[in-house]
């Protein structure tokens, strides 16, 4: 009830300032080209924020000394090395363009770094194999729920 | 920089029916887990992450899959058109993810109160269905327990030789138990049914007052003695405790009182002290009759001797010795009477039929002139022979003093009633009754007393009835006298009865 309360005193101010502060008034919205990539690195942070939360509050709740639970708990850390290669994927890639991505063949990718890092290009190439690391992460997931399935059934 | 492509395909497409083929069986065992509790929050959460995953898994693989195959086919083009899509969708099944996942916390808690609510609620249900399994069981056993009770307290309250009484605020009575019935001589409905006062009972009203007043100011009364009226005017000593019940669940006060009746036992302990006193009174007539005795028959030698030889001419002096002849006759019957009295032990063996002795004693003194006026009623004992041990001619000479008595109390009419019986503890009765004007309680008291005379001085020497008293006593009996004033008197006598097989004098 307090955090509703707060929200709608938000909602209040923020109507007044509105009105203190007159602007010129868009009836519709523009959008610029990186706001699509922006709310969906915003999207991978969410996610990413999401399953630090699960994890504390696995370990809050004391439901840690369950296999199944700590295996969630393994999966959304995976979730989360995921989500920071996803988002660096995107930085690098669609937000700052540090590098050129050019598939070539079935066999060859082109890899051009801004600054012709090398290391960088390598880091890139590593970054692009993300499913090694959500792939685990579902699977942990799918352990987990097994264990707690397999201890509700003994 | 050229990189092989190879493993960045292989992974992303793999991995990509991977993440819809794990994704997809773990909605299933989610599903199942929902399902094993379809109340528990926290698997219902579970199965929503695992919807999000899922939806996620499919969106970006398809995505993925649909990516890698149009631009090997060289249609980058139109993966240009669709990726926002696609990329849309994905960043939708983060933040669905994401919310699902906040609301982790709150679910768990959530879970939490209602598997605590659950566990006492099913704690209570099973106290509830053990209580109503045991509470005919127990209702049964209390109620046997209670029964068991009232039945222990309602015996003794029934039994009870004493007296108890129950009486409300008022001072009515509302419970008797059946002893206080012969006790206070009214009926129980006199009593209970007819709210009696309890200041009814008391013989005095001011006694009551001051016992009343004694309750009041400290709410008890412990072993009060008092006298008691029954409706026929009988008065009797009893012995009070009361105390104050304020009552529980809401009763009103009562009122209880023990009361023992004392009557006998302050009628033994007051025929105990008259035995103690004539007792004490016995050994000090025996002392001073012994020391009489021998001076009296020294006067007695020496007045004889001067008759004999005083001539009988000289008349004034013979006279004179004859006068001091005649009175120390009468004091030597005085001391022997006082000896009697305090004799002890010394009862012959006889075997007496008392019948025969009243008998010969009312014929002995039909003409005697106390008695000639007086009729004589004689109701012998028809049964068995009333024998008894001992001296014939003293029970004779006790019969002749309390018919002697009778006559002179009863003046010159009335009726002498003598009856003989025998009572239950192996004892011969011989009561003598006169219907004249009764003796007073002081006199009563003291009538046994030796030298206790009613009678003019001159008339009588007060020694007949403490004689008798001696005699009784000395055969082993005991003579009680009981009179009220214009109620006539009743002596009778007690002793012990001896067997029949043996010679009667």
């Amino acid at each position: 009830m307090k955090h509703a309360s707060k929200q709608y005193t938000a909602l209040v101010v923020t109507a007044f300032l509105g009105i203190l502060i007159p602007d010129i008034a868009h009836a519709t919205q523009m959008h610029s080209g990186s706001e699509g990539i922006i709310v969906h690195q915003l999207g991978h942070l969410f996610f990413l924020l999401s399953m630090v939360t699960l994890i504390l509050t696995i370990n809050g709740q004391g439901l840690d000394r369950e296999r199944g639970w700590r295996l969630i708990q393994y999966s959304a850390l995976f979730f989360i090395l995921w989500n920071l290669d996803a988002l660096a994927v995107h930085f690098l890639d669609n937000q700052i363009a540090a590098v050129d991505v050019k598939t070539l063949s079935v066999w060859q990718i082109q890899i051009d770094p801004a600054n012709n890092s090398r290391a960088l290009a390598n880091f890139y190439y590593i970054l692009k194999l993300d499913h090694l690391l959500c792939v685990p992460a579902i699977a942990l997931f799918y352990r987990g729920l097994s264990k707690l399935l397999a201890g509700e059934e003994a | 920089m050229i990189f092989p492509y190879t493993p960045i395909l292989a992974v992303d497409v793999l991995g990509s029916f991977a993440m819809i083929i794990i994704s997809t069986i773990s909605l299933h065992k989610a599903r199942m887990l929902r399902e094993k509790h379809p109340a528990n929050m926290v698997y219902l959460y579970l199965m929503w992450i695992s919807s999000g995953f899922t939806i996620f898994a499919l969106s970006r693989s398809f995505g993925h899959i649909l990516k890698q195959l149009l631009v090997l086919s060289s249609n980058g083009e139109i993966w240009h058109t669709i990726g926002p899509y696609s990329g849309t969708i994905n960043t939708v099944s983060f933040m669905l993810v994401g919310l699902i996942t906040l609301f982790f916390k709150q679910s768990w808690n959530i879970n939490r109160k209602i598997l605590s609510s659950r566990r006492a609620l099913e704690k209570t249900h099973l106290k509830l269905v053990h209580l109503n399994q045991n509470l005919e069981q127990q209702v049964i056993e209390r109620t046997e327990m209670l029964t068991a009770s009232e039945h222990k307290c309602r015996r003794i309250f029934e039994q009870s030789l004493d007296t108890i009484l129950v009486t409300d605020s008022q001072w009515k009575i509302i419970e008797i138990n059946p002893a206080g019935i012969p006790m206070t001589g009214y009926t129980k409905e006199e009593m209970v049914t007819g709210e009696m006062h309890i200041k009814m009972l008391f013989a005095d009203g001011r006694e009551w007052e001051r016992i009343q007043g004694h309750i009041n100011a400290h709410e008890f009364i412990l072993n009060e003695e008092t006298a008691f009226v029954r409706p026929n005017g009988e008065n009797l000593l009893v012995m009070i405790t009361c105390g104050v019940d304020y009552g529980a669940f809401g009763c009103a006060r009562t009122y209880h009182f023990i009361i023992k009746n004392i009557n006998e036992k302050k009628m033994m302990e007051k025929q105990m002290a008259q035995a103690e006193k004539l007792a004490a009174l016995g050994e000090l007539s025996a002392g001073v009759a012994h020391e009489i005795n021998n001076p009296l028959g020294i006067i007695l030698g020496y007045t004889q001797l001067l008759l004999k030889q005083e001539p009988e001419s000289v008349q004034t002096t013979h006279d004179d010795l004859k006068i001091i002849e005649k009175h120390v006759h009468a004091c030597r019957n005085v001391v022997s009477d006082l000896l009697t009295f305090s004799r002890k032990n010394s009862v012959d063996d006889d075997r007496i039929n008392m019948n025969q002795v009243v008998d010969d004693v009312v014929k002995f003194l039909i003409n005697h002139p106390d008695l000639r006026q007086i009729e004589t009623d004689l109701n012998l004992w028809k049964g068995r022979q009333l024998l008894v041990t001992g001296n014939e001619q003293e029970l004779r000479q006790v019969m002749i003093n309390l018919l002697i008595n009778g006559g002179y109390a009863l003046g010159k009419k009335g009726t002498i009633t003598i009856t003989t019986t025998e009572n239950n503890h192996n004892q011969v009765l011989i009561a003598v009754r006169d219907n004249g004007p009764g003796i007073s309680q002081e006199t009563l008291e003291k009538i046994f007393n030796p030298f206790f005379t009613t009678k003019p001085v001159g008339k009588g020497t007060g020694l007949g009835l403490s004689v008798s008293y001696g005699i009784i006593a000395n055969h082993g009996g005991d003579i009680t006298v009981e009179s009220s004033p214009g109620q006539g008197t009743v002596f009778t006598i007690m002793l012990p009865r001896a067997e029949e097989n043996g010679e009667v004098e």
